[in-house]
Formats: structure tokens, C-alpha cells, sequence
């Protein structure tokens, strides 16, 4: 194919130009703090959405699997709360919170829904789709080693922490942050009344401060 | 509500798990009472540690490429070209002038008039909504109130144990007989290869119905919403065992856990 003298230089660049350009928007994304990557999802960046997802998946993915249990159902809601992040970034505010708040918000309500719809029938699978789950669900191989390092250094210290307070305090907490219950459903549930609830719910974040300050974790 | 009151609610409001009418109550104290925030802000600040307790999983690339193939789809009518604006007629200066001078006065009083009514309006809507704030908090206070003295429900904890399988695992499911739902509380249990999960089930006349599946932390606890479709109290018994990742029909693998209930 020849190139026309007059054409538009933007319609004839080449493969590997465009590579070239992706790769340089790509890294100048992996510079910016979440808030100024939600910015950009905001204005149309995919970019912006794929360094997000990137940084934060396997940690949704976590608590994903971890309300809903079934990790093939997980992954559909992963997907759902990107794209939820990609359709409604412009709502995002960062003057009212941080962008993991408002993404871990959306992907817990979003699993609290799976986990009604689907814990009661969980899905049987034949040896035909186990096999493609398991070719499905091969980590990507572009994950960044000392990056994911130290990443496991600070979950290995939130678990430390969470593991340490009393277990009907971390209860309270988990019922209320992994499944969204409310303290009265909360209280309910545990047939504890409203007034404990509200101290364990109270005591066990002032532990777990108390403990990540111990373990030196930045939030 | 009394403050003490409004700040217990401060760590469900951490938590994002507040009713709608709580989560106002509480918006309106933290505008009152802006030295509040400092408080809020510790509890924020280990609420946002939560996600990073759990074990992260590496998600397939699979799930990354039909995300973004989705966006790419949506991306095309977001930035197709907007169509170009008609050039305007070219104006004199003088005609410049005169219509600015003319539009710009006309604008003013428009501006003053709407300005006037909908800072009426706005006085009135103001008044009402203070009126339905206190209504709705005096409504609050009496459920709270009796919330707070009545001993929740007919709800019992029944202890679990491990099998000799794995005799270390330990728990409680706690519930309401006369439920759909219990919440269960597991310690001790082993991390499983990948491709198993661990499967609570239920246990009646007509044997085991499955009640959710269970991922344990790194620790080996686990906390479960189990939801039937019975009532908890029909059950006799439960039981937790090692099944396929996605779950089986019927238990086939080991049995980890099982009590009467």
C-alpha cells in the first residue's frame, strides 16, 4: 500500500507508531495517583481505566470471591464494577473520599447482590468446563514481581491486624463492611443488642487503627 | 438524637452500612459538628485497610480483554466528532455595541426577577425540610430506643466442631430458628489447593441442601452468610465439606465439619 502525499498524517501512522504512542500514555498513566487516573476515565481514557484495573483487580477480585465464594461468578462482577468505574467516574468526587473507597463500595454492592442471587444454587461444573476455567483463569503475565511484593508485605500486615482483634468484633465489622448489613440487621442476625453491636463495631476499628499504626501501615 | 448517640452510628458510617435516614442524621451532625471529622477519619482510615485482609487473586486475562473490548465498543460514539457550529454573520462594531448594551440589560432584569423567586422558594423548601429532619429524627429516637431495651429475637449459637479430618476447625452458627438466613463463624480451618472450595451444607430428612460456599482468609477463618431456602430451625444438622471450586449438588469430598443443630 502507498501512502497518498496529501493524507492526514494522524490516518497513516503506523502499527507501530500506534504502539509506540499506547506505550508512552501507558506509562505516563502508571505516574498518576488514582484519583487524577478516575479524572481521565472520566473523559473518556481507557488508558486511565486499564492502569486502574491493573492496579487494583486482584485486590477486588479478593474480596469479590471472598462474599460471593465462587470465584468463575467473582470474575463477571469484577468485570461489572470496572465497567461501572468506566461509566460513572464522572459521579466520582475526590474531595469526598478516596478512589479505592468509592471502587471498593461499588464492587461490595454489586458482590452483596451476586451472593443473594446465587449462594443458594451454586454452579456444578463437568470436567469440559473445568478444564476452560482453568485455562480462563491464568494470571496475566505481565505482573510487575517487586510491585507484587511489596503489595503481599502490607496484606500480610492487614491480616496480622485484622487476625488479632476479638473475633465477635471482627464479625461485626465483616458483616458490616463485606455484606453491607446495617447494625440493626446486624444486631438481628447475632441476636446481640443493638448497644453491643455499636461498642464491638466501635472497639474493633480503634483496635484495628491501633494495630495497623503497630504494623505501620499507610491507609 | 442524642450526640452520643449520632456517634455511635460514626463506624457504620466508616463502614458504608448505615440505613439511608441514618446516614443523613449523620451528615447533618458531621456539617454541625465539624470536629467530629478527626474521629471519622481514624475509623476511615482502617475501614480502607479491609480489602487488603483479604487473600488477592490474580483475576484470568480473559476478564481484562471483554473489558476492555466492552469499553472500546462504548468507546467509539464518545469520541466521534461533534458536528461544526454554523459560522455567525459578521457585525459591525456599532452593532456589537448596541445589541451587548440591549442583550445585557435585558439579562439583568431577567436575572433579578428569577433570582428573587427561587430565593423564595428555596427559604420555603428549606423550612419544610427542617421540619421533616425533625419529624423523622423524633420517629428514629423511639425505634432506636426500643431496639436498643428489646433482647433481639429468639436467636440461639450453636457450637461446630471439626471432624477427624480436620479437628482443629472450630465455630458457631448463630440463628434465628425461624429464618432463612444464620450467620457462621469459622476458625482453623486448612487453605485448600486451588480448584476446591469448601461447601456448607444443611441437613434434613431429605438429606444435604447446599447453604453457600465458604472462602477462608489466609488465617483460616471464614465468616458466612448461610441462606436457605427453609427455615433454619427444619434443619437437624450441618456440615462443611471439600468440594470442586463452583460447588457439587451433593457433598463428594471430604467432610470437615459437622454438628447437630
Amino acid at each position: 500500500m502507498t501512502r497518498s502525499k496529501n493524507a492526514n498524517p494522524v490516518s497513516v501512522r503506523t502499527n507501530s507508531e500506534n504502539s509506540l504512542l499506547s506505550a508512552r500514555n501507558a506509562s505516563t498513566s502508571e505516574q498518576l495517583s488514582d484519583e487524577a487516573l478516575a479524572t481521565q476515565v472520566a473523559q473518556g481514557d481507557s488508558v486511565a481505566l486499564e492502569t486502574l484495573y491493573d492496579r487494583h483487580a486482584a485486590t477486588v477480585l479478593g474480596v469479590l470471591a471472598n462474599v460471593i465464594g465462587d470465584r468463575a461468578a467473582a470474575e463477571d462482577v469484577l468485570q461489572e464494577t470496572f465497567w461501572r468505574v468506566w461509566k460513572s467516574a464522572s459521579t466520582f468526587e475526590s474531595g469526598r473520599g478516596s478512589f479505592t473507597g468509592w471502587l471498593f463500595r461499588i464492587a461490595r454492592n454489586l458482590a452483596v447482590d451476586a451472593h443473594r442471587r446465587t449462594n443458594v444454587r451454586p454452579q456444578v461444573l463437568t470436567d469440559a468446563d473445568g478444564a476452560e476455567r482453568i485455562a480462563d483463569q491464568m494470571p496475566d503475565p505481565d505482573t510487575d514481581i517487586p510491585e507484587q511484593a511489596q503489595a503481599d508485605l502490607r496484606n500480610r500486615q492487614i491480616r496480622n491486624a485484622l487476625a488479632s482483634l476479638p473475633r465477635l468484633q471482627r464479625v461485626v465489622i465483616e458483616l458490616a463492611y463485606f455484606y453491607g448489613m446495617t447494625r440493626q440487621e446486624i444486631a438481628q442476625a447475632t441476636g446481640e443488642a443493638l448497644g453491643t453491636i455499636h461498642t464491638r463495631a466501635r472497639l474493633g476499628l480503634q483496635k484495628l487503627r491501633e494495630e495497623l499504626d503497630r504494623e505501620e501501615f499507610e491507609g | 438524637m442524642e450526640r452520643r448517640e449520632i456517634e455511635e452510628l460514626l463506624p457504620f458510617y466508616a463502614l458504608d452500612a448505615l440505613t439511608d435516614e441514618d446516614r443523613e442524621l449523620v451528615e447533618a451532625y458531621l456539617r454541625a459538628h465539624p470536629e467530629a471529622r478527626q474521629n471519622l477519619d481514624e475509623m476511615a482510615k482502617a475501614v480502607s485497610a479491609l480489602p487488603y485482609g483479604t487473600v488477592p487473586i490474580e483475576p484470568s486475562v480473559r476478564t481484562k480483554e471483554a473489558l476492555m473490548a466492552r469499553v472500546a465498543v462504548d468507546q467509539k460514539p464518545r469520541t466521534s466528532k461533534p458536528e461544526q457550529a454554523p459560522r455567525p454573520r459578521e457585525m459591525s462594531w456599532v452593532n456589537i455595541f448596541q445589541a451587548f448594551g440591549l442583550g445585557a440589560a435585558t439579562v439583568a432584569i431577567v436575572w433579578a426577577v428569577v433570582l428573587n423567586i427561587q430565593l423564595s422558594q428555596m427559604k420555603s423548601q428549606v423550612a419544610l425540610l427542617n421540619e421533616a429532619l425533625v419529624a423523622q429524627s423524633n420517629a428514629l429516637n423511639e425505634i432506636n430506643a426500643k431496639l436498643a431495651q428489646t433482647p433481639a429475637v429468639e436467636t440461639i449459637t450453636i457450637s461446630l466442631k471439626g471432624t477427624d479430618v480436620q479437628p482443629q476447625a472450630q465455630g458457631q452458627l448463630i440463628a434465628d430458628p425461624n429464618k432463612n438466613s444464620a450467620v457462621l463463624v469459622i476458625d482453623g480451618l486448612d487453605q485448600l489447593e486451588p480448584g476446591k472450595t469448601y461447601q456448607v451444607w444443611l441437613i434434613d430428612g431429605g438429606g444435604p441442601k447446599s447453604a453457600g460456599l465458604l472462602r477462608v482468609d489466609a488465617n483460616g477463618q471464614a465468616v458466612l452468610i448461610v441462606t436457605s431456602e427453609l427455615t433454619i430451625g427444619e434443619f437437624n444438622a450441618l456440615g462443611i465439606s471439600v468440594e470442586p471450586e463452583g460447588g457439587s449438588q451433593q457433598p463428594t469430598g471430604d467432610i470437615v465439619v459437622l454438628s447437630d443443630l
